[in-house]
């Protein structure tokens, strides 16, 4: 008590009693902003682990109805756990890498490696018609900013089923664009391959001016958002490249079957 | 006096006029020029303007607070630390909640949220009212200014929304038969999505207010 | 290199502070009555920009990120500190400005006696901490960009101060209506060079 009976009469514009008073104030805020910080971090991962399942489940259609679901959380993971049976990294050789999981693997850190280092997730997901359909992530650079989705291939690991995008602020209207369902529609069905048997690494090109209906492997750019539409394409290019030895294996082993 | 003064009530008529005051004749935005900054970004939609909005009055109501509790024992050299301390205190701890329990709404207000630090209407407010004044008081004046500030991002998302995306809280409002590509006459106006839309807009805003309240013409 | 020259055009073009994301208008709406005085905010907040925006990048790197602080000792892996960056981001401002203000004073008194007044000001310049967060949140990934990014929004808002300086000193002139004397032309107009502005979002880099 006397301590404080003894600060209280200091000088308030001296320096010791400046130096007490942003002490104490740093502590204080220290330890208030880390205790909110910790409490909060649960619910914060999940929200990120959510949206991350929504995202995956929306390549194969199935996250329709999350808006409207009385519990998200329970929503999306029973969906998540009942159409993706399985999740595997594999190496750009082709190999299962163990010990990681796919998950948990953060694509911005992989991207920046050489592509023989990188560790590359794939989502198995097994539909109601019991079909399998490979969910690959994808990760690159729109125009403002980090673009990223997921995209969805048939067992002939060549033709996309479906895409998801989303964005951290490209321009509304223009770059914005590629995460309607609209924009992400136009892939389904398109091939990732040229050719029927395995050819050339093609990737799907977003083409300006609109791709003729029948290009296997054009969708219609974004009118006004052509550096995203840009990003996107390299981003499909980039991150499918390094899949291309796993893709060979496991059409190999479905083949074999 | 001091008696009588410990007996005002809660709202008594200056309290009261603390609350209103921001709102229109001597709004943060358009008559004190304050915190124009960082905010208009977010107006292209009305929710995430509305979390915005509603963020800047816990900010602006508790700093105000917070520092009117402490104005006596702030030393003067560091006064605008302290200040800044508080304020980004509380921000963090907004920042935070939010992505803990509107993780979408808080994607989209992106580094907006942490803007909030530097806009002009909190600090103006410390050093103008709740370094002088009671905790109660400097309290109703926060809010007032927040609410004024809110408003006009309201006001301003409401037409952004309406006239640029045809709905209002992301509900239709214009019905989708009425577009051209369904057949209809209608499009929307795309240039109001767009950033320099949101500025016009204020400027509308002033004109109109200025227009019924003459006192507030500048010369 | 040619990546660096595309982040320098857009952070001025583009991405400008002031017209896409509308940070720092409170002084760039009080203090671009006259040119001249719009200069010498223009230049203090292109000084402050490429001194903050890398020295925040610097922290952001080695000591918010999750992770950062890995360079210590391998068992921070995990700690995150990234609640922390508004506060340090603000604390490395306020307390740069300071140091600049002193460094100048020091060596440069007549570059003081010109800038000076405008230095305490850029502390609360919502594009100053605008530009640091912007550098966080697009993840430059070296110091270069982010320097380059630092400078180039830097000079995108001098920019647009000194062109609405200019503008605002020749509407003297104009017959405009009463009400939307002084601020509503102001902001109308900033919508308008933030149209012309946008005529650079298609450009090809």
């Amino acid at each position: 008590m006397s301590l404080l009976d003894k600060i209280k009469s200091m000088d308030r514009n001296s320096n010791a009693y400046t130096i007490i008073y942003s002490s104490v104030m740093v502590i204080v805020v220290a330890m208030l902003l880390a205790i909110a910080s910790t409490a909060l971090k649960p619910a914060q991962t999940k929200n990120v682990e959510t949206e991350k399942k929504i995202d995956i489940l929306r390549s194969i259609g199935k996250a329709n109805g999350v808006e409207h679901a009385a519990n998200k959380y329970a929503f999306v993971s029973e969906n998540f756990n009942k159409y993706i049976p399985e999740q595997l990294v594999v190496s750009s050789k082709g190999d299962t890498i163990t010990g990681v999981v796919a998950f948990n693997v953060d694509l911005k850190v992989e991207m920046s490696k050489p592509i023989e280092q990188r560790n590359l997730p794939v989502y198995k997901a097994k539909l109601d018609d019991g079909s399998i359909k490979y969910i690959i992530p994808l990760r690159g650079r729109g125009l403002w900013g980090p673009i990223w989705g997921y995209i969805a291939l048939n067992d002939d690991l060549n033709t996309i089923y479906g895409a998801t995008f989303a964005h951290q602020g490209e321009t509304p209207g223009l770059g914005a664009e590629i995460s309607t369902p609209e924009f992400q529609e136009q892939f389904r069905g398109k091939s990732i391959f040229q050719g029927d048997s395995i050819l050339t690494f093609t990737s799907v090109k977003v083409l300006k001016g609109g791709a003729t209906p029948n290009d296997p492997h054009g969708v219609d750019a974004i009118s006004g958002g052509t550096i995203t539409s840009k990003g996107l394409e390299s981003m499909l290019f980039d991150c499918l490249v390094a899949y291309q030895n796993y893709f060979e294996k496991e059409k190999n082993s479905i083949s074999h079957e | 006096m001091s008696e009588v003064k410990e007996k005002e009530p809660l709202f008594s008529a200056k309290n009261l006029k603390l609350l209103t005051e921001p709102i229109d004749s001597r709004n943060p935005v358009t008559v004190l020029v304050l915190g124009i900054c960082s905010a208009l970004a977010v107006t292209v939609k009305l929710k995430p303007a509305i979390v915005m909005a509603l963020s800047v009055i816990v900010v602006t109501a508790f700093s105000n607070l917070i520092i009117s509790l402490i104005r006596n024992s702030i030393p003067n050299r560091i006064r605008i630390i302290v200040q800044l301390v508080v304020i980004s205190s509380l921000v963090i701890l907004v920042d935070q909640i939010l992505k803990a329990y509107v993780y979408d709404v808080s994607k989209q207000l992106s580094v907006f949220v942490g803007l909030i630090i530097t806009n002009c209407i909190i600090m103006g407010r410390l050093e103008a009212f709740a370094l002088g004044n009671k905790p109660w008081p400097s309290f109703l004046d926060g809010i007032g200014n927040g609410v004024g500030y809110g408003l006009i991002l309201v006001i301003v998302a409401f037409f952004r929304e309406f006239l640029g995306s045809g709905t209002i809280f992301n509900y239709r409002v214009i019905p989708i038969d009425w577009y051209i590509k369904n057949g209809g006459f209608y499009e929307n106006n795309g240039m109001m999505i767009l950033p320099p839309m949101a500025l016009i807009t204020v400027g509308i805003i002033i004109w109109i207010q200025r227009s019924r309240n003459r006192k507030l013409i500048e010369d | 290199m040619e990546h660096l020259i595309n982040i320098f055009v857009k952070s001025i073009f583009v991405d400008n502070m002031v017209f896409a994301y509308f940070l720092g208008m409170c002084s760039y709406l009080a203090v671009s009555k006259t040119v001249k005085t719009a200069m010498g905010l223009g230049i203090a907040v292109i000084f402050v920009m490429v001194i903050t925006v890398p020295v925040n990048y610097l922290l952001n790197k080695y000591l918010l990120l999750p992770g950062a602080l890995i360079w210590l000792d391998p068992g921070f892996a995990n700690l995150d500190l990234s609640f922390l960056s508004f506060i340090m981001f603000i604390a490395v401002i306020a307390s740069m400005v300071q140091l600049v203000e002193m460094v100048v004073e020091k060596f440069s008194p007549s570059l003081y006696n010109s800038l000076g007044i405008f230095l305490p000001l850029i502390a609360v310049n919502c594009a100053i901490l605008g530009g640091s967060l912007f550098m966080q949140e697009r993840e430059y990934e070296t110091l270069a960009e982010a320097t380059v990014f630092g400078l180039g929004s830097g000079i995108g808002w001098a920019l647009a101060i000194v062109g609405i300086a200019a503008i605002r000193e020749k509407l003297k002139y104009s017959d405009i209506p009463k009400p939307l004397r002084g601020l509503g032309i102001a902001f109308i107009i900033t919508g308008l060079m933030g149209i012309a502005f946008m005529t650079f979002m298609g450009i090809k880099l």
